[in-house]
């Protein structure tokens, strides 16, 4: 009995392959060594051992942010041991303003920079797959290129990989599509430059270049697509695109004014439209050269490890490269004198942003983009080029999941943790203490790790689920769709595979569960909406939605309401579809808006379907009325707080409160909140973030600040939270040190004193 | 002024690294795309070539031709158009190019693959070609071009490939630390220094740990049936 892959779990707590112990909080925030000074003895001993870093679950209580909220139980989880890839490339377009990412298992993420620098598309990766090179071609088409030797094109409608076509010269190191954008160049592990034709539907193997001594690490076209700048190992070749022929070989000094054994790799290198080429190398070096003569212009020093990337502005006027000590380095055309035309290249500005190696950087018209090894996406809008000096031109870094990845069973308390080979689950602990605001309770029985499922296959997990129930577990790759039947006897646990899935359920972008867990809901990525009947321990597919129309804006969310008749699936340009499941057929459709949705939900008793969107917008829409409510209308005609719209974060779970109906809870990654509708609205000029104001206060003020954003920022980062029962709330933490501490070793820095 | 010659081009090497997977059977074939991707772009590097093979046929018999050097030239360069016009014009749609029979070859083994019955494992695809024949398509079928297990030479250049950037980047000479240490910095430079940021170790001794906890365990039993 039990999947092959499934491991059963005894009440230990442990993971089983146990993590480096992530390091103690920094400095315990105030509540807990209250709290350690005021309980028993065995109360230090929980607060401690958290601190050390077990994975343990802890009760803790806490009261939200002001009076008439309730007292919730609070389970802080921090044992989801959740590690983003390293970003490996990125890939700016212009003319739709987004931003195109892969990461270093394979995963491909498509950010829209206008929508608030939301994700709102992703390719799931694979285990064979080592992405190396990304690029934008004409007509909005994505091509990657990787160490498995072939050429891949995304489908950014049908969300899945077009094709992937072999180049037949090894590993690919290095892709550049030219400045027309019909043809796309490959550097590979022989040494030969490929070049591509880009048809309709498929590119097409044009010729070769001359064939060079060693691997070919980066490329770049020359603006007019008449000459292109190959970097190597030791040298750099300059090609003319018509013969294919090697016009020059610039060889590259392994130091800078020395000798060295380590050979130097020419990392990075960039055309401009005068002829100049400019290289960046692991010695440190950033390089001027002339391609008419092939020689060298100018060097700078600027690192005293490598510089991994460049990228260069469209107006050719900056430069930006990333350093593999996490510096960003700035450079601008600037004028010799200040009344004198000629310019040179001057080194501006340094960006410490990162703490490994910047593997990439992207130049938009406004703004620096970098990422690396350490997993952030770092973007630097440029003052100088920013029109309106808003928050808009604030630093964005983007290092949390913009989708959830925790899915959780209220009846058993169960918490199931989605990685990207396998799927975790955990029982949350419990405890029989009681004590006051602020206290954390011991806990009587440790949360246990009750399932380590591994994924068959190379391919990466897209999307997960456990039913409300806990007897049911659903994921999906791209090529297969997986169920699972848990059996609960006493304290075991035992699991069963559903076989023979259908084909057309797999690729799943979404999958939901009914409150009842009888229906399964799948959005497939072609656009079709599939439900499932579950019975026993067997399936019967019932229907399937077909896509509407509408282009795909961003990935399908979906949302059941918890009497199951009603399902809301976004994703599409039309809008949000409201679904009537026991009629099947199409009952309404929200009305569209411009910036993609980022969080679904339908209330309980009035089935209100309340979505937020990538700009912190919020809206309540009634489902049997089709309109919206006065609530949300209300909200829209006021505004929201300017301070709710500058938030980084998009809000990721929509939860409600089973006994009161006025009350929404939702959360984004550095706060939660819960919006009381009975209460007025805040205007700009209140306070939005008001923790519980003391008590000696007086009434008057106290009914003067109160609004109906109560908002709590003890739990951070979160990842997930939501309401379990009346008095219950898990909230799982995901400490930005305890991500650092298993990332790969940076560089040395030598500070003096140590 | 010196006219320096131009490099000869390395391409003729590309086609047969190229042939690693797909071993076109004919010399001809060899021979022809030796021709044609090797074809220097002046003729001055084509005329060793000719003028070798000359000086070999005649050496035996008598002292070999004065000839100007224009009029060599000339020559080689008449016998250069002439052969490619004759390789050329008729020959490329009987002879398609390297690139279009590996390609022929990779789809032709894919749908091999899947038209086997049963439930084929969707990631061992390529895992499970042994050795699949295709018969490619040419107007005199003069060759057969043969696949044969290639997915372990694919793994072992990505294999090579991953362990190129491993050690470029974190290999020997390259100036890592590791993370403890590099977050632990701003710790021993803070007035009122503090501990390292992963101080303890909790992987130390794990075995000892869990035989201690064993023997309190049975300790305890034992104190219990004593007692009694």
């Amino acid at each position: 009995m039990g999947g092959r892959r499934a491991r059963r779990r005894a009440a230990n707590g442990r993971q089983p392959n146990l993590p480096p112990p992530s390091p103690p909080p920094r400095a315990l925030p105030a509540h807990f060594r209250l709290c350690a000074r005021s309980t028993s003895g065995a109360e230090p001993e929980s607060a401690r051992a958290r601190g050390a870093g077990a994975e343990r679950g802890e009760r803790r209580e806490g009261e939200s942010a002001a009076a008439g909220m309730g007292e919730f139980k609070v389970h802080r989880v921090r044992f989801f041991n959740y590690v983003p890839s390293g970003i490996r490339c990125v890939a700016y377009n212009n003319q739709s303003n987004r931003l195109a990412v892969s990461r270093t298992d394979g995963t491909v993420e498509v950010y829209n920079l206008s929508a608030n620098y939301f994700q709102e598309k992703f390719f799931p990766g694979h285990e064979s797959r080592a992405t190396e090179a990304l690029c934008w071609a004409e007509g909005q088409r994505l091509f990657s290129a990787g160490l498995n030797g072939e050429i891949m094109e995304y489908d950014l409608q049908a969300l899945n990989i077009k094709y992937a076509v072999d180049a037949f010269g090894g590993p690919i190191w290095s892709m550049a599509a030219s400045p027309s954008g019909s043809q796309l160049l490959v550097g590979c592990e022989d040494g030969s430059v490929k070049l591509f034709q880009i048809t309709p539907d498929k590119i097409q193997f044009e010729r070769n270049f001359d064939r060079q001594k060693s691997r070919i690490l980066s490329l770049s076209w020359h603006p007019s697509g008449t000459h292109i700048a190959a970097g190597s190992i030791d040298y750099i070749s300059v090609f003319d695109v018509k013969s294919g022929s090697a016009v020059h070989k610039m060889i590259v000094d392994r130091q800078y004014m020395g000798v060295s054994k380590r050979k130097c790799i020419v990392w990075g290198v960039a055309f401009l439209s005068d002829g100049t080429v400019i290289s960046v190398d692991s010695a440190g070096k950033v390089q001027f050269w002339d391609s008419a003569t092939g020689t060298l212009v100018k060097s700078h020093l600027i690192a005293n490890a490598d510089v991994q990337s460049i990228a260069v502005a469209e107006q050719e006027d900056s430069f930006v490269v990333g350093t593999a000590e996490g510096t960003v380095f700035h450079f601008q055309l600037v004028p010799v004198t200040s009344n004198s035309s000629e310019k040179q290249w001057v080194r501006t500005k340094p960006f410490q942003h990162h703490t490994h190696d910047v593997r990439t950087v992207a130049h938009s018209p406004t703004a620096l983009i970098s990422g690396g090894t350490d997993t952030h996406l770092v973007i630097r809008p440029l003052m100088e080029k920013v029109e309106v000096k808003n928050y808009d031109a604030a630093l964005r870094k983007i290092t949390f999941p913009h989708r959830r990845l925790i899915s959780c069973s209220k009846k058993r308390q169960l918490l199931l943790f989605q990685f990207a080979h396998h799927l975790e689950l955990w029982r949350l602990g419990s405890t029989v203490a009681t004590g006051k605001n602020g206290d954390t309770l011991p806990l009587s029985k440790n949360a246990d790790h009750l399932l380590h499922l591994k994924t068959k296959g190379p391919e990466n997990i897209i999307c997960s689920c456990i039913s409300p129930c806990g007897s049911w577990i659903a994921y999906s790759t791209v090529s297969r769709f997986f169920l699972y039947r848990l059996n609960y006897e006493h304290d075991n646990i035992s699991l069963k595979r559903v076989s023979k899935m259908p084909p057309f359920l797999r690729s799943a972008l979404q999958i939901l569960f009914s409150e009842d867990s009888t229906k399964l809901f799948v959005a497939s990525n072609q656009g079709a909406l599939h439900i499932v009947q579950l019975s026993g321990g067997s399936f019967k597919h019932l229907h399937a939605f077909q896509p509407q129309s509408g282009t795909v804006e961003a990935m399908c969310l979906l949302a059941v309401s918890s009497d199951g008749n009603w399902l809301a699936a976004s994703g599409t340009s039309a809008g949000v579809h409201v679904y009537n499941v026991k009629q099947l057929k199409l009952h309404c459709t929200v009305p569209a808006y411009n910036f993609p949705v980022t969080a679904m939900a339908i209330a309980p008793n009035t089935n209100n379907l309340v979505i937020a969107h990538s700009d912190q917008q919020v809206f309540e829409y009634s489902i049997p009325d089709k309109q919206y409510t006065d609530w949300s209308r209300t909200v829209q005609k006021q505004g929201f707080h300017h301070l709710w719209l500058q938030r980084d974060t998009p809000i990721t779970h929509i939860s409600f409160h089973p006994k009161r109906p006025m009350h929404i809870l939702l959360h984004d990654a550095y706060m939660f909140c819960i919006i009381d509708k009975s209460l007025p609205l805040p205007n700009d000029k209140t306070l939005l973030y008001n923790p519980f104001p003391p008590t000696n206060e007086s009434d008057v003020v106290r009914r003067r600040t109160a609004h109906a954003f109560k908002i709590s920022k003890i739990y951070k980062p979160l990842l997930f939270m939501d309401l379990l029962d009346e008095r219950t709330l898990v909230a799982v933490e995901r400490p930005l040190d305890d991500i650092i501490a298993q990332l790969p070793p940076p560089i040395k820095k030598k500070k003096f004193g140590t | 002024m010196v006219q320096l010659r131009p490099r000869a081009s390395r391409a003729p090497a590309s086609a047969e690294a190229m042939v690693d997977e797909g071993q076109p059977a004919s010399e001809e074939e060899e021979a022809e795309h030796g021709l044609l991707l090797g074809q220097p772009s002046s003729g001055a590097a084509a005329e060793p070539l000719e003028e070798d093979e000359e000086g070999d046929d005649e050496f035996d018999d008598e002292a070999p031709e004065e000839l100007t050097f224009a009029s060599a030239q000339a020559e080689a360069r008449e016998e250069e158009r002439r052969v490619r016009e004759t390789v050329t014009a008729p020959s490329r749609p009987a002879c398609p190019s390297l690139y279009t029979i590996l390609e022929k070859l990779t789809t032709a083994s894919q749908t091999n693959v899947k038209k086997s019955p049963g439930k084929v494992k969707e990631g061992n695809d390529s895992k499970k070609v042994k050795v699949q024949k295709a018969q490619s398509v040419s107007q005199n079928k003069s060759y057969l071009a043969v696949r044969l297990k290639d997915q372990d030479l694919r793994d072992s250049r990505q294999q090579a490939a991953q362990a190129f950037i491993h050690n470029s980047l974190y290999g020997p000479g390259t100036n890592r630390t590791t993370v403890n240490k590099f977050l632990s910095l701003a710790n021993k430079r803070l007035p009122v220094k503090k501990a390292a940021v992963q101080f303890l170790n909790n992987a130390w001794g794990i075995q000892k740990k869990q035989n201690a906890k064993r023997f309190k365990r049975r300790w305890m039993v034992r104190k219990m049936k004593t007692k009694k």
